[in-house]
């Protein structure tokens, strides 16, 4: 031992092992054994019993399962799900990545940086206060999209846009119209000002026009951008559970129902934990098929790329 | 050649504002409507009206002074705790070496893929049984578990680039592997320690799901919690300015923050976002 500290102290190479390294990563080893390796062990378990959190829980096999597979309320929130990520996953990626390529090729570096920072400022809003200050532009009587409908001359039309069934799901889906999502926005920006320059000079010579040079040379390079993005939209939406609760609470009646929103009322509101939980693990399922669906099937070009 | 491309630029500044005027609405009505007196949102909803109504926010700050310093102690404890336990644990993964170490971070790597949904409720469960239900340590001991993974996962790869040659002549010199950590990881590596920093306060203060089922009496809700739970009242009583005024102090110091470390910000999340 003491040999090998002089060793080391002599070369200044890295010792082969160093038992120091253990201590150092203790702490954050603590913290992440008890509350995130500890409660994936707690939702696989559990979704096999029935439960409701107070009671001891009785070992039932696959039966929350079924319940949840054979609920129709479940398939309806599916449904929901697919349209609402249909719809995501096309603006949420579409919108940045123009926006992106349009301020990229501003001749002004000061405009380029100018207009970053505006689309990033919505971000310093805390995500429940953007939805409340969105349930208050809905609002049918108060709203600001209503008197805009009536400033329009259609001042017989008073959509009640979270309220009436037909509108409720496609009002949550238009929260963050524009759908210039920050982070987005800034990971295409930096993915483009890695693509080559020489790329682009080229495009220009051979007379490339902008439009051409958007779908031939900058989407296929943003490509692995573009995957990343599109598995952190599912995942999210997957999770949304703070949308509808805040805005729709899921009504009305079904209208706005999603999985972890079932999920979230199965457990907290009718205290059935373990229902929850299956609900809980079938969305990690589906995380974890649609992350390997894409890791196989979109492959990113990487020649041009420095 | 130049008209051509000044018009293609103008063409774009056209497009890039229209779409900077919509993304920012929300914020600006925020603001617009937290100075406003009930007759001045009545006669003028979307425009800015003078005078402005600074009573809003001295009605709102009587309405949610406690939820702001709950949510400010509970954001700053948690950070502090993760921005100390990761720096360490990224250092002993960048620059050490030690048996098990590919595994460990393996298992570490793979907790970035969990679903927080997933552990939604066996968390709620699991500060229950620990007696922490309704005190804000649970809360803080769950935040900064959840800001480990990804924040070891940029700052090792940040660390792993240092040179190194710098450890080498440090260890020659008899450095202990913690100096080394303080006086040669830690200052090459502070913008994006401040950058992770940021993400994470941004995360913890913005939280609303954890802190709606952990904290339920009054005196320890959070902001955004309790914002929600007066939103009601705000309504019945139409008092709108401060509604809004309340929603504007929730955003504050998030705003306060990006705009003093706004470069160090963007360039931080360029340069995580390039490996992908």
């Amino acid at each position: 031992m003491m040999e090998r500290m002089l060793q080391s102290r002599k070369t200044g190479k890295i010792p082969r092992h160093s038992p120091v390294a253990y201590g150092l990563i203790a702490p954050s080893f603590t913290l992440m054994l008890t509350f995130s390796y500890f409660p994936v062990i707690v939702a696989i378990v559990y979704s096999f019993t029935t439960w409701d959190g107070f009671n001891p829980p009785q070992y039932s096999g696959l039966a929350n399962y079924q319940q949840v597979l054979s609920d129709p309320i479940f398939w309806l929130s599916m449904w929901h799900l697919l349209l609402w990520g249909l719809f995501k996953l096309f603006v949420d990626l579409a919108v940045p990545l123009v926006t992106a390529s349009l301020i990229f090729h501003l001749r002004s570096s000061r405009a380029q940086y100018v207009y970053r920072v505006l689309f990033v400022i919505p971000m310093v809003v805390p995500g429940v206060v953007l939805l409340m200050i969105w349930s208050f532009l809905y609002d049918p009587n108060l709203g600001v999209i209503n008197s805009l409908i009536h400033h329009l001359g259609f001042t017989s039309l008073t959509p009640d846009w979270l309220g009436d069934p037909n509108l409720a799901l496609i009002a949550l889906m238009l929260v963050g119209l524009p759908f210039v999502i920050p982070f987005n926005l800034l990971i295409f920006y930096a993915g483009l000002q890695h693509v080559s320059e020489s790329v682009f000079e080229a495009a220009t010579l051979d007379g490339c026009s902008a439009l051409s040079r958007f779908f031939k040379i900058e989407f296929p390079l943003l490509l692995g951008q573009t995957k990343l993005l599109m598995i952190l939209t599912v995942i999210g939406l997957l999770q949304n559970v703070m949308g509808p609760l805040v805005l729709t609470n899921g009504g009305p009646g079904y209208a706005t129902y999603m999985p972890a929103l079932m999920m979230y009322f199965d457990a907290f509101q009718n205290n059935q934990m373990s229902l929850g939980l299956a609900i809980a693990m079938i969305i990690f399922v589906m995380v974890l098929v649609l992350t390997w669906a894409q890791n196989k099937f979109i492959r990113p070009s990487e020649e041009f790329v420095n | 050649m130049t008209w051509k491309i000044i018009k293609r630029d103008l063409a774009s500044h056209v497009v890039l504002i229209v779409l900077v005027a919509l993304s920012l609405f929300p914020f600006y009505y925020m603001l617009a409507t937290s100075l406003k007196s009930n007759p001045q949102f009545f006669s003028n909803s979307l425009g800015i009206s003078f005078p402005f109504d600074w009573g809003n926010y001295a009605a709102a700050w009587a309405a949610v002074e406690p939820y702001v310093i709950n949510s400010a102690v509970i954001t700053l404890v948690s950070v502090v705790i993760i921005v100390v336990t990761t720096s360490i644990t990224a250092y002993a993964f960048a620059r050490l070496r030690f048996r098990g170490k590919g595994f460990l971070y393996m298992a570490m790597v793979a907790l970035m893929m969990i679903p927080g949904a997933l552990t939604l409720i066996p968390l709620f469960l699991e500060i229950e049984k620990f007696g922490l239900l309704n005190h804000r340590f649970g809360l803080v001991l769950v935040y900064a578990a959840g800001g480990q993974a990804f924040t070891i996962f940029v700052l090792r790869q940040m660390m792993a680039n240092l040179p190194e040659e710098l450890f080498e002549s440090a260890r020659m010199d008899g450095c202990s592997e913690f100096k080394a950590f303080l006086y040669i990881a830690l200052p090459l590596t502070k913008a994006t320690i401040g950058t992770l920093a940021i993400m994470n306060v941004m995360g913890i203060w913005s939280d609303y799901i954890l802190p709606l089922l952990v904290l339920t009496s009054p005196n320890k809700m959070t902001l955004t919690v309790g914002l929600v739970q007066f939103q009601g009242e705000f309504l019945a009583n139409t008092s709108y300015g401060p509604m809004f005024a309340g929603y504007t102090i929730a955003s504050i110091p998030i705003l306060i923050m990006f705009l003093l470390t706004m470069r160090m910000f963007m360039q931080g999340i360029t340069a995580g976002a390039v490996k992908f």
